[in-house]
């Protein structure tokens, strides 16, 4: 790993930074154009925002990631491959949220012109967590990004349940960031400095022995933890993501759990001193998380309910991927070999990240799909009851996605849980990778039952029948993309290994 | 032609999935898609008729090989092969593959497009697994099977078809989950996923054991061997008939082929300590199927009884660890595919007309439909086993294998107590066909038509087959011994000082070659 380099200029630190600044002003340019256009067409706003995250895309596409691994303004973000590789991501994400939310609009006849600026700006801080490099830019992202979720999930001002989710996320949301705050400073005062890369080797220099250091690793942690729903800081995980519209929950699930995650794995880089402390809890609480999750979803009836714990059970899996980076820092044979394994485990991580996305995000937008209107959303799964009839196209989409979920092959699910169980296994964790694949075989069950009820159930009673093009074709190219990097993922796969190898702290 | 005969094993697995993507897409009638789907299967068949001209006799290697990279840089492949007993196994598939979809004409009529697609993809996932030479590309087409059947089984199926179609799925798929850990970490030895590779593995004892339980859970539940037999017979009622075809004609396959492909070589010291539990737990099976089957009211549920007796028999074959064992093993598959996928189909046909499969509600069909009865007769005959049928080969391979095998402890017990299945099952099968067919003949019964052209051109050829395999089964085994002894070398490479179920260490011999002549004065 490379230190940071100061020594960059303005000019070129201004162009490293043209993605961000380019999507801050485009939120700003989309609040603008909502309060300057009358009328009651705003269905032009969705093109704008898509115009912006499109314009994002390419000047991060522009923009070369530095080998060297340069970081921004004195240490506060990394211009490498990682921070552009989740900066892609979260800009797909934001669009195909966009997408999605545009189509229950125009199923309303009732825009609601706040959520554009606010999915720009949640994405500027899903972008800048998984590229902040330094205490104070940690604490600015997530900040960033939590304020805009927090309106986006109470977005549905007609509910009570949306209220009483944006709510409950903002009271624990700050609760989460105060116990970050109480981290940071415990860090700082430790290390006497706020980029990683100084805390790093203050704390390799230090002393060993001392708890204020596992603490204020601890206490980093928990925070990460509560936006990746982690047990047991995942309690407002259900009802957050029941309450709020199902366009939200699918970039909350996607989305920010990404950026935590991407975080998390640049903070990670600071905890091997520390792993002594952590690692046994920290595998205690991967293995709860996965089988909280998956036992709690077995018996949901609402489909975002059931989305929202098996959310929880796939951060489970993810951590799986973080032990196996941590586990190989800890102890290793040799040095060359522990670099191969962590390489793939990090590489494991990013691949399940993307396709985690791509098949959650598959599958909140076919809820979006079927919706009548916001306030009738297709939630419950007896609903589903008959839909390979109705709309066998949307159905075997859906059908893609849980299989995937499920993580059965040849779809792309299967095969990211491969690359973590294979390098947790490489890593010398066995007992954790029998425990991860039990609970796949966990999770199949209710997977299954959301199939059993499209596909072998007739209709009856209250069905969902909602409809759009835009939200059905989306969802297809999904299931596409699903079975694609299920059949020939090696590619993408290297290219995600390659990122986790170069990235900087 | 070069084209397609240089890749021919992909032609042959993928021309199914092809098909299918036809379907889908032209399929807008029922017929169109029935006529599309059926000439699919009939290509795939011809196709895979090209391997058995080509075939290299004596020769046990993998023919026909395909390999290109896949993942982790190439250390996990795109790689297929065809030995003989891949040979055999592909060509039952693509056989029965087009009977299948014909018996479907009148069985089928809801969602026939998706139907027909489902039976395609299932037969390039059965073609593939058969044909993978490397762990990550096999465990795909392994449970990549899953998804079809569980559609099969779930949307066309009988009454309680969901809660059998989830059975099914989650049952298969406990066994494969441990099955996946035991290859990742097999990979993580051998540094590559190549089948190959993986039998150049220097294991210790526990480690095989450990290994072969987990091989041996996922396959044992596919067999399925007793006591993990309980997803069976509710999958066979409630499938369709085209669905139980291929549930027993071949996916129940899977699981011996799975044990002797790569459980039995891969570990061979786990097999030689482990698989005299597993040859009791198959003998059990041999008796208690046998004796379930007796009591059955229901043809179908006595019909997916009499698979767990006789795959029973597969798996005592196999693990008697010779290679006549072996090969009676392979061969009464073949014969259980024919015998039993023609039992289910004649069941199905029955069904079509009456609605019922009681045996209470028939007798005396043989007088309303004298040649439905005289197949059924036949068929019946070459289930249990007569001499000049191919469940005889069979059988006989299997019981003769095991009473002369050295590996086995017991075996001359475990000979008698399974030919007392032999017996068994001749008896239920006959009381069946008693109630059925002779008798007096029932008042709803009495207008029943018999066989109709198209359900003769289903059944036909699998008559023919039952012939030819219990009469001539010479060209079967010329084939299939070669590859049989080279599966079972490392096997034969293990020198057994004392043989009383694990408890015994067993050390590698040093005289391989010994050894394996050793196992041929067996023979």
């Amino acid at each position: 790993m490379n230190g940071p380099a100061h020594a960059t200029t303005l000019g070129s630190d201004l162009a490293q930074l043209a993605p961000y600044l380019v999507l801050a002003v485009g939120g700003l340019v989309v609040m603008l154009a909502d309060a300057f256009t009358g009328g009651r067409r705003k269905d032009h706003l969705s093109l704008l925002t898509l115009l912006v995250l499109l314009c994002v895309a390419v000047a991060q596409g522009a923009v070369h990631a530095d080998p060297r691994g340069a970081s921004l303004m004195g240490g506060m973000l990394a211009a490498d491959r990682f921070s552009r590789f989740f900066n892609l991501l979260v800009v797909t994400i934001a669009m195909l949220t966009t997408v999605f939310a545009t189509s229950m609009f125009e199923r309303d006849g009732r825009y609601r012109t706040d959520f554009y600026p606010l999915v720009l700006f949640a994405a500027l801080g899903m972008m800048l967590l998984a590229a902040a490099t330094d205490l104070l830019s940690l604490f600015l992202a997530i900040e960033t990004m939590s304020l805009a979720v927090y309106a986006l999930v109470a977005g549905n001002r007609g509910s009570l349940r949306s209220s009483e989710a944006g709510f409950k996320y903002l009271i624990l949301g700050a609760f989460a960031s105060a116990f970050l705050l109480m981290g940071l400073a415990l860090l700082y005062g430790q290390a006497g400095a706020t980029d990683y890369a100084s805390i790093r080797r203050a704390i390799e220099a230090a002393p060993a022995g001392g708890l204020l250091l596992p603490l204020a690793c601890g206490l980093v942690l928990i925070a990460l933890g509560f936006k990746v729903a982690m047990v047991p800081f995942h309690m407002w995980t259900p009802d957050v993501y029941d309450g709020a519209p199902a366009y939200v929950t699918g970039l909350m699930a996607t989305g920010v759990k990404a950026a935590a995650f991407a975080a998390l794995l640049r903070v990670v880089w600071l905890l091997p001193p520390v792993a002594e402390v952590w690692f046994p809890l920290l595998t205690v609480l991967a293995v709860l998380t996965m089988t909280y999750g998956n036992l709690v979803a077995l018996s949901q009836n609402g489909m975002k309910r059931m989305l929202a714990y098996s959310s929880i059970a796939h951060a489970g899996y993810l951590l799986l991927g973080v032990l196996a980076v941590l586990n190989t820092s800890r102890d290793s044979a040799t040095a060359v070999q522990a670099a191969a394994v962590r390489d793939a485990a990090g590489g494991a991580i990013l691949f399940y990240l993307v396709v985690y996305a791509l098949m959650n995000l598959g599958a909140f937008g076919v809820v979006a799909c079927l919706s009548r209107s916001r306030n009738e959303e297709a939630d419950a799964i007896d609903g589903y009851a008959g839909l390979s009839r109705r709309r066998p196209f949307v159905a075997a989409t859906l059908a893609v996605f849980m299989f995937s979920l499920a993580g059965i092959p040849p779809t792309a699910g299967f095969v990211g849980k491969f690359y973590v169980f294979d390098a947790v296994v490489k890593a010398g964790l066995l007992p954790l990778a029998i425990w991860g694949v039990i609970n796949s075989l966990l999770s199949a069950y209710y997977y299954l039952r959301v199939i059993v009820v499209m596909y072998m159930k007739p209709a009856e009673g209250q069905v969902h029948d909602g409809h759009s093009w835009e939200a059905a074709f989306t969802c297809g190219v999904l299931a596409l993309l699903v079975l694609l990097l299920g059949v020939v993922p090696g590619s993408f796969y290297a290219l995600a290994a390659h990122t986790f190898r170069q990235m900087t702290f | 032609m070069a084209f397609i005969t240089d890749h021919i094993l992909s032609w042959v697995a993928f021309a199914p999935a092809l098909g299918a993507v036809l379907v889908l897409l032209a399929g807008r009638s029922p017929g169109a898609a029935r006529r599309l789907a059926l000439g699919a299967a009939l290509a795939d068949f011809v196709l895979s008729l090209h391997l058995l001209r080509h075939f290299a006799v004596g020769n046990g290697a993998d023919q026909f090989v395909e390999h290109a990279p896949w993942l982790a840089g190439g250390k996990i492949a795109y790689s297929l092969g065809l030995d003989g007993v891949s040979l055999w196994l592909v060509l039952l598939t693509t056989f029965l593959g087009p009977l299948v979809i014909l018996s479907t004409w009148r069985a089928i009529t809801e969602r026939v497009r998706e139907a027909m697609a489902f039976l395609l993809l299932l037969q390039t996932a059965m073609i593939g697994t058969f044909l993978a030479r490397d762990m990550l590309l096999f465990y795909v087409f392994w449970e990549a099977m899953l998804i079809p059947m569980y559609f099969l089984i779930g949307i066309w199926g009988g009454e309680r078809r969901v809660y059998a179609a989830v059975k099914f799925f989650l049952f298969t798929m406990v066994g494969s989950v441990f099955m996946l850990v035991a290859i990742l970490w097999c990979y993580q030895q051998a540094g590559s996923m190549a089948l190959a590779d993986f039998l150049q593995l220097e294991l210790s004892r526990g480690q095989q054991s450990w290994l072969f339980l987990a091989f041996a859970l996922a396959f044992a539940i596919k067999v399925p061997l007793f006591p993990f037999h309980t997803w069976l017979p509710d999958a066979h009622v409630e499938a369709p008939t085209a669905g139980s075809v291929i549930l027993a004609g071949i996916l129940l396959k899977m699981g011996t082929y799975g044990l002797l492909r790569f459980a039995i070589p891969l570990f061979p010291l786990a097999a030689l300590s482990l698989g005299p539990w597993l040859a009791w737990l198959a003998v059990i099976g041999v008796v208690y199927g046998a004796l379930v089957a007796m009591v059955q009211q229901d043809v179908k549920k006595l019909v997916a009884y009499s698979s767990v007796s006789h795959l029973g028999f597969v798996v005592l074959g196999l693990f008697s660890l010779t290679v006549t064992g072996a090969a009676g093993g392979v061969v009464q598959m073949l014969a259980h595919g024919l015998s039993t996928g023609a039992l289910f189909l004649l069941v199905g046909m029955v069904y079509e007309r009456r609605h019922t499969r009681l045996i209470s509600e028939f007798g005396g069909l043989a007088h309303a439909m004298p040649r439905y009865a005289a197949v059924f007769l036949f068929v019946t005959l070459a289930s249990i086993g007569l001499p000049g049928l191919c469940g005889f080969t069979g059988e006989f391979l299997i019981l003769f294998g095991t009473f002369g095998s050295r590996l086995l402890p017991h075996a001359r017990l475990l000979t008698a107590l399974a030919a007392t299945g032999v017996v068994l099952g001749a008896i239920y099968m006959l009381w069946m066909y008693q109630r059925v067919f002779l008798g007096k003949l029932g008042e709803r019964n009495r207008d029943l038509p018999d066989l109709s052209p198209r359900e003769w051109a289903v059944l036909l050829p699998i008559l023919i087959m039952i012939v030819v395999l219990g009469v001539h089964p010479a060209p079967l085994l010329e084939r299939l011994e070669p590859s049989l002894e080279r599966i079972l070398a490392p096997v034969a490479a293990v020198r057994p000082t004392e043989s009383t179920y694990g408890l015994a260490v067993r050390e590698p011999a040093d005289q391989t070659a010994a050894a394996i002549a050793a196992l041929k004065g067996d023979r």
